[in-house]
């Protein structure tokens, strides 16, 4: 017996208290008197409440961040041997992760939530449906923005190597607004046709061939142009940047109230897609920036700016563009104008009222305070964190400055070591991902308990693993993005042609859930700084194979399933 | 066609304990280990203090979860103060709790049990 249990036990001690002596008494004077009034709080009540409060946020995030954050320090201090750069300031890094990312999520839950299920079950209520849905496809803009794993599409731009890849760095450096932009109308674009789908109850599976075959196409013509190869592995990356924990919510929110007052939102699918299809045009939206931009200059004007710009900055560097005011810029950027949006279609186009002022104001004031810290967090924790270990990776199989004992095995081992990182990196990261846990249960509940919550999880998790390996692979082995990807995507749409429309809206959706905010910025920095180090042309495409092989391996059990049941039905 | 028999349980009481999201499962399992066989659990929306508090409000999860337990005469106080003591309802913000007299309660009883209890 634990002796805490025996003290509260022999300590109890019972009164009786009569409640009519707490309740207020009718008073003929005052009529109001009757209402309970507000509560005065004292200090200590203040710490019982707060205490809980705060401690369950940061232990999500605690969860989230610590068990990869110590597995890439050890791997890295233990078999690399390639001691922690700057520990102190990596660490207090992700502090500002953790303590970022839980203020933020709860901003989220309470001041942005409210908005969109007000406006989700209001709206269709007193506005047509085309305006409904102009609505819905702006705030897809909005939400892109308010994502925090963009910011670190945005904050690695500056590691390219112009000479190698102009357009990846002209897009990345000039053209970073216009490509959140264009990332955040395919977002829209993807609500819109999303919701749509709830309302008339359409197939999935059609949507996906109508999506992915032009960018098969596309990027089939962008892999046969040398200029624009580079571009690849950005654009098919950023499917799996725009579904973060802002995206999805908000936008299903919103999109399942339409359908709920369109009277079509009780199918037991209604919520999946929009995350598949969010993920998939915001590619095709930056393949086409890309075009656009590949009419506009030429690669070697490209170059001769950079080298200007180059010059030019050297000399100068404004406070504005320090830490941490350059992170709090780029932190009230993000949420303010999703927040004027969704203030304005409350209060303009709705004329409705917010239910409780005080928490939503308060709610929004954590989400742009935690998006700062988040974006500081993203620097100098996540972002220095994934490069030190991408950049220290190679040292493993081949001579570098960085890693004194290198390289520490053969080339054929060493490699193998890396990749067997890489897959215990994506299998742990993917576990870890609360979404996928939800997923899993909604799963579990939607097929009747034929596919089991952990088969779902492991199956995604392996998926991934495997992706992110493979992603390691093609920078190591420097592969081609493309010859990966093509054959990918065709198997996983013969999978979708031979798979219930159940599986196929799972497992599509599955890839986007799984990239979090904590993983997304962390594989990317590792896939930059591991580009670097093996000096490839480009860093991206690992979040790409670990969105497309999930897929894969769902839709395979899935099948695996359905012949299991076959076999044993007619027995 | 067979003989159909109810039996009324008496001595019946149930404890309902609405709690704050997620403090549920806590609970439950103290409950358990004083002696309650199950409990009933729906989820709700809880209304009152949170706006009585301002801004503090936000530190109490609207979202609640509702305990229903059934136990016997003896067991009630046992369970309520072991549910108490694990949902810290002494601490502001936790939930709330109540016990309720029962009359004719009735479900399957096995036979063993019967047996048992006859003997």
């Amino acid at each position: 017996m634990r002796y805490g249990t025996f003290v509260s036990t022999y300590k109890i001690q019972r009164s009786k208290l009569s409640y009519n002596l707490l309740t207020p008494k009718p008073d003929p004077n005052n009529k109001k008197s009757l209402r309970p009034e507000r509560i005065n709080a004292s200090l200590r009540d203040v710490y019982a409440l707060l205490a809980p409060y705060i401690g369950v946020r940061i232990k999500d995030q605690l969860q989230a961040v610590v068990p990869l954050a110590l597995y890439l320090g050890l791997f890295q201090v233990f078999v690399l041997d390639y001691p922690i750069q700057e520990a102190t300031v990596l660490c207090l890094g992700l502090v500002a992760v953790i303590i970022g990312l839980a203020v933020f999520m709860e901003g989220l839950n309470s001041g942005l939530m409210p908005f969109g299920n007000i406006i989700g079950t209001n709206l269709p209520a007193k506005a047509a449906m085309p305006v409904v849905l102009v609505v819905l496809g702006m705030l897809g803009v909005g939400v892109t923005f308010a994502e925090p794993a963009i910011g670190a599409l945005q904050a690695f731009g500056s590691s390219i190597d112009v000479m190698k890849a102009p357009y990846l760095f002209e897009l990345l450096n000039n053209w970073t607004l216009p490509l959140v932009l264009m990332v955040g109308a395919g977002v829209g674009f993807a609500a819109i046709l999303g919701t749509v789908r709830f309302i008339y109850g359409w197939s999935l599976k059609p949507l996906i061939y109508v999506s992915v075959i032009p960018l098969g196409l596309l990027s089939t013509f962008f892999w046969l142009t040398p200029d624009l190869r580079s571009i690849l592995g950005l654009a098919w990356d950023c499917g799996a940047v725009t579904t973060g924990p802002v995206t999805v919510p908000l936008v299903l929110a919103i999109g399942i109230g339409i359908a709920n007052s369109a009277g079509k939102g009780n199918s037991s699918l209604s919520g999946f897609g929009v995350v598949t299809l969010a993920s998939l045009f915001p590619i095709m939206a930056v393949l086409l920036l890309t075009l656009f931009v590949y009419s506009q200059i030429t690669p070697d004007q490209i170059i001769g700016n950079a080298a200007a710009v180059k010059d030019a900055v050297s000399s100068q560097v404004s406070v504005w563009e320090q830490t941490p005011l350059v992170e709090i810029i780029l932190g009230v950027r993000a949420i303010v104008p999703l927040v004027l949006f969704l203030g304005f279609v409350l209060f303009v186009v709705l004329r409705s009222k917010l239910t409780n002022t005080l928490v939503t104001v308060y709610g929004l004031s954590l989400c742009v305070i935690g998006m700062c810290i988040f974006n500081i967090g993203l620097t100098y924790g996540l972002g220095a964190m994934g490069t030190q270990t991408g950049e220290g990776l190679p040292g493993a199989f081949i001579q570098t400055s960085l890693v004194a004992s290198s390289p520490i095995f053969s080339n054929l081992v060493g490699i193998i070591v890396v990749i067997l990182f890489a897959f215990v990196l994506g299998f742990g990261a993917t576990l870890a991902e609360p979404a996928l846990n939800a997923l899993g249960l909604t799963v579990q509940k939607l097929t009747n308990g034929a596919f089991k919550k952990e088969m779902l999880m492991y199956s995604v998790a392996i998926g991934v693993a495997v992706g992110i390996s493979l992603g390691v692979a093609k920078l190591v082995l420097d592969l081609d993005l493309a010859t990966l990807l093509l054959p990918l995507y065709v198997t996983g749409l013969t999978l979708t042609a031979l798979s219930s429309e159940e599986f196929v809206n799972v497992a599509w959706d599955s890839a986007g859930v799984t990239t979090g905010p904590v993983t997304v910025p962390l594989v990317l920095a590792m896939g930059l700084g591991l580009g670097k180090a093996v000096s490839a042309t480009e860093g991206f495409g690992i979040l790409s194979l670990a969105s497309i092989c999930p897929i894969i391996a769902v839709l395979t059990m899935g099948l695996l399933i359905k012949i299991q049941q076959k076999s044993k039905s007619p027995a | 066609m067979a003989d159909r028999h109810i039996i009324y349980l008496t001595n019946v009481k149930m404890i309902t304990c609405v709690l704050q999201n997620g403090l549920g499962e806590d609970v439950l399992e103290a409950a358990k280990n004083a002696g309650a066989q199950g409990a009933t659990i729906s989820y709700a929306q809880g209304t009152g203090i949170r706006d009585r508090m301002g801004l503090l409000g936000v530190t109490i999860d609207e979202q609640k979860e509702v305990l229903r337990l059934i136990v016997s005469d003896d067991q009630a106080d046992r369970v309520f103060e072991a549910i108490y003591l694990a949902g810290r309802l002494d601490t502001p913000g936790k939930g709330i709790m109540y016990v309720s007299n029962l009359e004719n309660v009735a479900t399957h009883i096995p036979q063993g049990v019967l047996d048992a209890v006859s003997e």
